[in-house]
């Protein structure tokens, strides 16, 4: 077993794939010759050759247009959108296309295409390199969702998703590609190499969809969370004290329903937190669902900590993410008498 | 739209700063003019804040517990044109959608809570565990008075309606385990009320150093007078029109007189000044068991008071200070203090003076004992006064001879109501 960043153990998973499975195929913006913008590619075309990890014009339309083409005729591609917030020019695909793909041909044809994106913010990337778009993407019916919190879940997820015969978006929380990162800006950084999620293990194993990890076990309140905000809500409650059972989410669509709300129905309490922007964002959806579910085993109401709704700033970046002292806020509020 | 920022007003002279008790308003609340906000405590006092205008309520500064500077911001209001007439809004509370998804989600919140507005006051306020644990102890919300936030019913109420007990004091578990098992333990924020008991007690005992004396009083008499006035009482007046007359009224009256004879006893000591303030109308708190814990409301000028004015006041005090609606002017101001556990009384206590005073009476129970009179065994009915006195100013033997005029007073009942230059 390694020791590895989120990098080095995406990069073992495609490396993984592409040696098992000649239909996988590696595309995006320079990932090839030069490795990717964050090396997850790198070595692999001087490894697999150009026909297997392909370098492609600045085109995100046309990176998924082709993706699915291919897709259909037999391959498992694997595109990279540089940053997620690039990825609205291929969205009309996503949606019109790759979403519907198996409803529309009454499951003729499938299209097992992986889209990986580097999401999120914490990395002074200003409002082109730092949104959380997830949420438009579990709005659509038919695709996958998922977000790796760290290096273990990030290469068995991956490997999931492209054994997966149809379409996955994989997000990948960029602020944790290089170590846990507790939301605190002027800590020194943390590596992987300390953690026991940065240990990978060798060749091939999965994470499967639709299922929840619990981080953390507790009993005073549970925390639903996923992506950077997972290390964040967890030093936020240890710095208050609370006995917060949290749950890192992992797989937004399918979502492990069951786990969230035995451990709300358990705790009588519910923090939802996550770097998006708030209204109308995934936190909303589960919240709808912990009410639904587990109304009669509320203690008090729900609370939501996300980036404020606004595009995300140049400047204020840590006025802007929801840091340990919001999260904070949220438990106070949800612990008070009831 | 504008912002009426509130702050915390002066609750009477010399405060500086009081301590959030709960919140009746919270942000997002439409409030009208008048309207409670928030409980606060005082020093001495309970005071319920009203609003001093109408509008929505943007912020609420301090939590349970919080103790604000008169002068601080209290509430944060929205008034003016777009602010809330709750009748007008209710129904479709659609004036802001267009502009709300972008950037305020909060208006939003505000605008559901807006549009319930109408049918708040009627609704009983629970978590929706509270009213299922309620509904499977067959528990009726609407029968509880809730002591959370805005009289929000607590799982601490229900717990105590389901084991019949008075509702406690109002706690904020920081982590109740939802199961408590038999060694769980339980953490109860000291505020309020609670708070407030603790630092006057630990004050009193840890500046003054307490003379205790107790005396036995044979009140045999006072017995006898006290059945003949309630016999008469019950006689001439409709039934069930006043409650009987205890020992307590005639106690006061008894020490009222005593006072005349021992000034130093009724007075207060001022550590500031370092002055001790005798005082000749004798104003007596009157120690008393409440929900929420101890508190002392005044009887004032006791020692002008006709017998059963006294009682009347004495039960008038205490039942306002144990539904809590006793003001501030009531909690404060007395001169001397007398404490009574009535049948829970036992034969001695050491009670803690109510600084800055310097004497406190208190009533041990009274029962029927076998006393040696002229040679022979007599059954009589002996009640023991257990006081303590601050020996900085009041001598053991003043305190002493303070005790023993009382005695002869209560033994004696008729001489109570003899005026001073009758009395032998």
């Amino acid at each position: 077993m390694a020791q590895m960043n989120m990098i080095q153990a995406l990069n073992a998973a495609m490396d993984e794939m592409l040696g098992r499975d000649p239909t996988v195929v590696l595309m995006g913006q320079d990932i090839g010759f030069f490795g990717g913008v964050f090396r997850a590619t790198e070595g692999l075309q001087r490894k697999y050759g150009e026909h297997r990890v392909l370098d492609t014009p600045i085109a995100e339309g046309g990176i998924i247009a082709a993706a699915i083409g291919m897709s259909v005729n037999g391959l498992r591609p694997v595109a990279e959108i540089q940053f997620a917030d690039y990825i609205y020019p291929g969205f009309d695909q996503i949606v019109s296309e790759l979403a519907r793909l198996r409803y529309r041909t009454a499951g003729d044809f499938f299209a097992p295409v992986t889209i990986r994106t580097p999401c999120g913010g914490g990395i002074r990337g200003g409002q082109t390199h730092s949104q959380s778009p997830e949420g438009i993407f579990t709005h659509v019916s038919g695709i996958k969702v998922v977000m790796p919190s760290n290096p273990y879940d990030a290469k068995g997820l991956l490997i999931t998703a492209i054994e997966d015969d149809d379409p996955v978006v994989f997000f990948e929380p960029k602020r944790l590609y290089n170590g846990p990162f507790d939301g605190d800006p002027h800590k020194p950084a943390v590596p992987w190499s300390t953690h026991p999620n940065g240990e990978v293990p060798d060749g091939h194993y999965t994470v499967p969809f639709g299922k929840a990890a619990v981080v953390r076990p507790g009993s005073a309140v549970t925390i639903l969370t996923y992506g950077t905000l997972v290390f964040v809500a967890a030093a936020a409650a240890a710095a208050l004290g609370v006995d917060a059972e949290i749950i890192d989410l992992r797989s937004l669509v399918p979502l492990d329903v069951d786990t969230l709300c035995t451990s709300v129905r358990k705790t009588g309490r519910c923090v939802i937190a996550h770097e998006a922007t708030r209204f109308s964002g995934f936190g909303a959806e589960i919240l709808a669902i912990v009410q639904e579910e587990c109304f009669w085993d509320l203690e008090a109401p729900i609370q939501r900590v996300t980036g404020w709704d606004t595009p995300y700033p140049h400047a204020f970046e840590w006025e802007y993410f929801p840091g340990q002292a919001r999260v904070g806020r949220a438990l106070r509020a949800v612990m008070e008498n009831a | 739209m504008s912002q009426y920022i509130f702050k915390m007003p002066d609750l009477g002279e010399g405060t500086v700063e009081a301590e959030i008790v709960c919140w009746h308003a919270a942000a997002g609340d439409a409030v009208r003019e008048d309207q409670t906000l928030v409980e606060v405590m005082t020093d001495k006092a309970a005071v319920e804040v009203p609003s001093p205008v109408s509008g929505r309520v943007i912020a609420v500064h301090g939590a349970a517990g919080d103790r604000i500077a008169v002068g601080a911001p209290l509430v944060v209001f929205e008034t003016g044109a777009a602010a809330p007439d709750i009748a007008a809004r209710a129904p479709n509370g659609a004036a802001a959608p267009a502009t709300v998804p972008a950037t305020a989600p909060a208006t939003t919140v505000a605008e559901a809570t807006g549009s319930a507005a109408g049918s708040a006051a009627a609704r009983v306020m629970a978590s929706p565990a509270n009213r299922r644990r309620a509904r499977e102890a067959g528990i009726a919300l609407s029968a509880l008075a809730g002591t959370g936030p805005g009289g929000r019913i607590l799982r601490s109420d229900i717990e105590a309606a389901a084991n019949g007990r008075p509702t406690p004091l109002p706690a904020a578990p920081v982590a109740a385990a939802p199961a408590a098992a038999p060694d769980a333990i339980t953490e109860i924020k000291i505020i309020g009320v609670r708070r407030v008991i603790a630092e006057r007690m630990s004050e009193a005992k840890r500046t003054i150093p307490h003379f205790a004396y107790v005396e036995e009083v044979d009140v045999t008499e006072l017995e006898s007078l006290r059945r003949h006035l309630n016999e008469r009482r019950r006689a001439g007046a409709p039934a069930g029109d006043e409650p009987a007359l205890t020992y307590l009224p005639l106690v006061i009256m008894a020490l009222a007189r005593v006072l005349e004879s021992f000034p130093q006893c009724n007075a207060l000591y001022d550590s500031a000044r370092g002055v001790l303030v005798r005082h000749r109308a004798v104003h007596v708190g009157i120690a008393t068991q409440t929900p929420d814990g101890l508190k002392v409301p005044v009887v004032r000028n006791a020692h002008a008071l006709s017998l059963p004015v006294l009682a009347a006041e004495i039960r008038r005090l205490a039942d306002r200070a144990r539904s809590n609606r006793a003001t501030r002017e009531e909690l404060v101001g007395s001169t001397i203090t007398v404490t009574s556990l009535g049948r829970l009384g036992g034969i001695a206590s050491t009670p803690v003076i109510n600084a800055p005073e310097v004497a406190i009476i208190g009533l041990n129970k009274a029962m029927e004992r076998p006393v040696v009179l002229n040679g022979a065994v007599a059954v009589r009915r002996i009640m023991n006064l257990s006081s303590s006195f601050d020996h900085r100013f009041v001598d053991g033997y003043d305190a002493a001879a303070m005790i023993q005029a009382l005695k002869e007073f209560l033994e004696h009942p008729a001489t109570i109501f003899i005026p001073q230059g009758a009395s032998p």
